[in-house]
């Protein structure tokens, strides 16, 4: 079973919806024992860092996300603004990340000629940076709808599985161990979404 | 292995229709009387040979005549299934100006409408669409599945009739093409899917809640106006020329990027649901019979072969499941009951079957003058096998 | 490389699609749920769908059918029609939908465009101008469903509506809608190149190079289709369709 953390931001019913699709057994809950019993658990997030590491924190689950992630070790996917959580801290807000991945959240208009709109919204292609059993399974150009005017840099290149490019190189998705992160909105990318998916739920 | 024996009942020694068809009849040979009626119609229809091909020729040079000068000269009913979609292609090979007209019921699937869009752009033809009111539909789709009776999509086959005359009325066309062919499709089994107006209107008048506003019914009255007033032509070409599905399809595919979607009606939600899914779980039909009949009769596939899929059971859809009770707001509960419980009949309801019956002679003679299809003559004037089950 | 969004932009009037002519004719175009469906099995882009008539009938977004076609959407979409608060603004994005398009309700409260970007973040607000060309050639800006003139100048509008939190801007021209004329690639290039926000193109349609005019020559980030994506042709019968892919891809 996969927990979809209901923190109260986030696009749930439509990663529940695609997991669906893909024949996977999902639950949206805030309720800590039931994300402590899922086997696999899914961080999603929209809005603002501070907004939603304040709502993490009031819930108490930054200490049960910590624990699944670095005792029990189960699978954990940070999407989008649930990715840039995972980091040690955003350029957005002023509160701590979760700390889980060594790297920081950074605001585009920093690093873009002015040109480029911001927010990066839109389909955009995507390279595998570290091929691992994870990013198998496309067939063709891989490309994931992203919608986010913050992007990540992980500090350590071992942590950086795909990368995406808009002005600058960013990370488009990450991994470390069995912690995972996806900048772009994999329940709705399509066929590429469900193959992504479909990678985390055969973990 | 003897097949007959193995599955003890009588099976056709030339198609695969079994004893449990209604109104089915052996020869001497084994060879059943469905098989014996396309052996006549080809040879009416002179289907295929020299005989057919100037019958078709003098239609179209009739077409081409009374259509001379008019912005079209054919109708053309397309679904974005190969039939249809092979009809256009040989319409504009013939020299006609066909208009392609399609009733849309709001259950299309994408693979419908690509067709549809890809057929008729890359053959550049002008395609007239009717769409009914969706909730409308719903409506009408939920009270024959509540009257529990097999004709759950009877208001889309009487409505896209009803359109294609309309249209061509509208446009001053007098041919009408149909898809249809009995070689490649067989004649379907006289039960189970009667439909008329009469039939539509009561089972709404019974079970359903919105008026009907934008649905395209045809009455007797109105059906008898277009018989013998607008005195519309139905023509069925591939009647009349060698006609091979699968052939048909590889031509498409090539020249138009056309779709196989899979089966017979397979396009639109509804009719997958009724072949898939309803006929099969509620009635214990599988019409998959009717096409594999067909081809093993023409000799598309081995009669073993025919024999073999139609014995392997149908796949479930439970997404199209859901999807159903999604339009016709029906909970697990209340669909679960009408899938498990009473069947009904059309002659449960009010309908104008007796009427067609007692007017068997008129229709005979308008059959023959094209003015009614003759499969509707041979389908609806004659008392049908009792029904069973 | 980031590609140029082709968005779907369906309109509906309660449960039913339809599309308009210049704000006015409008024709049936069928089942909302059905039409998701078909776009998601072709794979589009994006969706957007507007509840034309919301305000103007003093109706609320249906949640049901909403939260019906985001059921059977594997693509992001957008909801605008009748959102006048942040309360149903963020009903409508917990049941799965990106993008909340606002229009009459950002002209009369500006505030609510900010208040909701505090809440959900700029990237979930696109503010819709409905753009007329009087006979001097002058741009007015129209709400309430094209039929109450403002004073607004649009180009101050809409980097009034940057600067307030919106994340992209969803420009119409009143007088193209539904025309297959093409776009107003003047009004379009003047707002894109004033504000550092995505804007979307919309109203006029009618074949693939427009879209290449309305990117190349019009600066326009996305482009949304009307009539073109619900006709088989000009003047045809209803067909939802999608422009060849390939095609698309050669010209953008």
């Amino acid at each position: 079973m996969i927990a979809i953390v209901d923190y109260g931001m986030g696009n749930l019913g439509s990663i529940a919806n695609m997991l669906k699709k893909i024949g996977a057994q999902s639950i949206i809950t805030s309720d800590l024992e039931t994300i402590c019993n899922a086997n696999k658990i899914i961080l999603p997030g929209v809005g603002s860092f501070d907004a939603a590491i304040k709502r993490i924190d009031e819930l108490g689950l930054r200490e049960l996300i910590l624990e699944i992630a670095l005792k029990s070790k189960k699978p954990l996917l940070g999407i989008c603004l649930g990715m840039q959580l995972l980091m040690q801290g955003s350029d957005e807000g002023v509160l701590p990340g979760l700390g889980l991945i060594k790297g920081k959240v950074h605001h585009f208009r920093n690093y873009l000629q002015s040109e480029l709109k911001i927010p990066h919204m839109g389909w955009n292609d995507v390279k595998i940076y570290n091929t691992i059993t994870f990013t198998q399974g496309y067939n063709e150009e891989i490309r994931f709808y992203f919608l986010h005017s913050y992007f990540v840099n992980v500090e350590d290149p071992q942590d950086s599985l795909m990368k995406c490019n808009y002005g600058i190189d960013f990370d488009a998705a990450i991994n470390k161990n069995n912690i995972y992160g996806a900048q772009f909105h994999p329940e709705k990318s399509h066929k590429y979404g469900m193959q992504f998916f479909r990678n985390f739920v055969a973990l | 292995m003897d097949l007959n024996s193995a599955f003890s009942k009588k099976i056709c020694n030339r198609c695969i229709y079994d004893s449990d068809i209604p109104g089915i009849s052996f020869d001497e040979n084994g060879i059943c009387n469905y098989c014996k009626q396309v052996e006549k119609l080809s040879i009416d229809y002179g289907t295929g040979d020299q005989k057919g091909q100037l019958m078709l020729k003098d239609i179209i040079d009739k077409i081409k005549k009374r259509g001379r000068n008019k912005k079209y000269d054919c109708v053309i009913g397309v679904s974005g299934g190969t039939d249809s979609s092979f009809l256009l292609l040989k319409a504009k090979e013939w020299g006609l100006r066909p208009l392609a007209v399609h009733y849309d019921n709001t259950w299309n699937s994408a693979i419908a409408t690509e067709n549809i869009r890809k057929v008729t752009n890359s053959l550049k033809i002008d395609l007239f669409t009717y769409v009914v009111n969706n909730k409308e539909a719903d409506d009408i789709f939920r009270a024959f599945f509540l009257a529990a009776v097999p004709e759950f999509d009877a208001s889309t086959d009487l409505g896209f009739t009803q359109v294609l005359r309309k249209t061509a009325a509208k446009y001053k066309i007098k041919y009408i093409f149909e898809g249809h062919s009995f070689i490649a499709e067989g004649i379907t089994p006289q039960r189970n899917n009667y439909f008329d107006g009469k039939y539509i209107k009561d089972i709404h008048k019974k079970y359903g809640n919105l008026k009907m506003k934008t649905y395209p019914l045809m009455s007797f009255f109105q059906f008898m106006k277009w018989v013998l007033i607008y005195r519309q032509k139905f023509i069925r070409p591939l009647w009349y020329i060698e006609y091979s599905k699968p052939l048909a399809k590889e031509i498409l595919k090539k020249e138009t990027s056309w779709e196989d979607y899979g089966g017979h009606h397979l396009e639109n939600r509804s009719a997958a649901f009724v072949h898939k899914i309803y006929h099969p779980q509620k009635f214990g039909l599988d019409n998959r019979n009717w096409s594999l009949a067909a081809e093993a009769r023409s000799g598309v596939i081995d009669r073993e072969e025919a024999l073999k899929i139609y014995n392997t059971p149908l796949e479930l859809d439970s997404e199209l499941v859901e999807y159903v009770k999604k339009r016709l707001e029906l909970t697990d509960k209340e669909y679960d009951k009408i899938m498990n419980g009473t069947k009904r009949f059309f002659r449960d309801f009010k309908t104008y079957k007796k009427r067609f019956e007692r007017l068997r002679p008129l229709f005979n003679i308008l059959a023959k003058a094209n003015l009614v299809p003759m499969s509707f003559y041979l389908k609806y004037c004659f008392p049908l096998p009792n029904e069973t089950k | 490389m980031l590609r140029t969004r082709i968005i779907p932009c369906l309109q509906l009037i309660d449960q039913s699609l339809v599309k308009t002519v210049q704000f006015k004719k409008q024709g049936y175009i069928g089942d909302p749920i059905n039409t998701v469906r078909i776009f998601n099995e072709l794979e589009v882009d994006e969706l957007c769908f507007l509840d034309i008539r919301a305000t103007v009938q003093k109706r609320t977004p249906n949640i049901k059918i909403l939260s019906e076609i985001a059921n059977e959407c594997f693509m992001p979409l957008s909801y605008g029609g009748g959102v006048k608060n942040i309360e149903t603004a963020k009903e409508i994005l917990s049941i799965g939908f990106e993008k909340i398009v606002i229009n009459t309700a950002a002209i009369e409260d500006p505030k609510l465009i900010t208040n909701l970007a505090k809440h959900s973040g700029n990237q979930s607000i696109i503010i819709s101008i409905d753009i007329k060309k009087t006979l001097l050639g002058n741009y007015v800006i129209y709400s309430h469903d094209g039929t109450k003139k403002t004073k607004l100048d649009p180009l101050s509008w809409a980097k009034q509506a940057e600067e307030l939190g919106a994340g992209e801007l969803l420009i119409t021209s009143m007088d193209r809608d539904g025309t297959w004329k093409g776009f107003d690639i003047n009004i379009i290039k003047q707002i894109s190149e004033s504000v550092n926000i995505p804007v979307i193109a919309n109203g006029g349609a009618g074949s693939i190079e427009d879209i290449e005019k309305i990117v190349n020559k019009g600066k326009a980030s996305a482009v949304a289709l009307g009539s073109m994506v619900v006709y088989q042709q000009k003047g045809m019968g209803v067909l939802v369709n999608f422009p060849d892919k390939t095609k698309l891809e050669e010209v953008l």
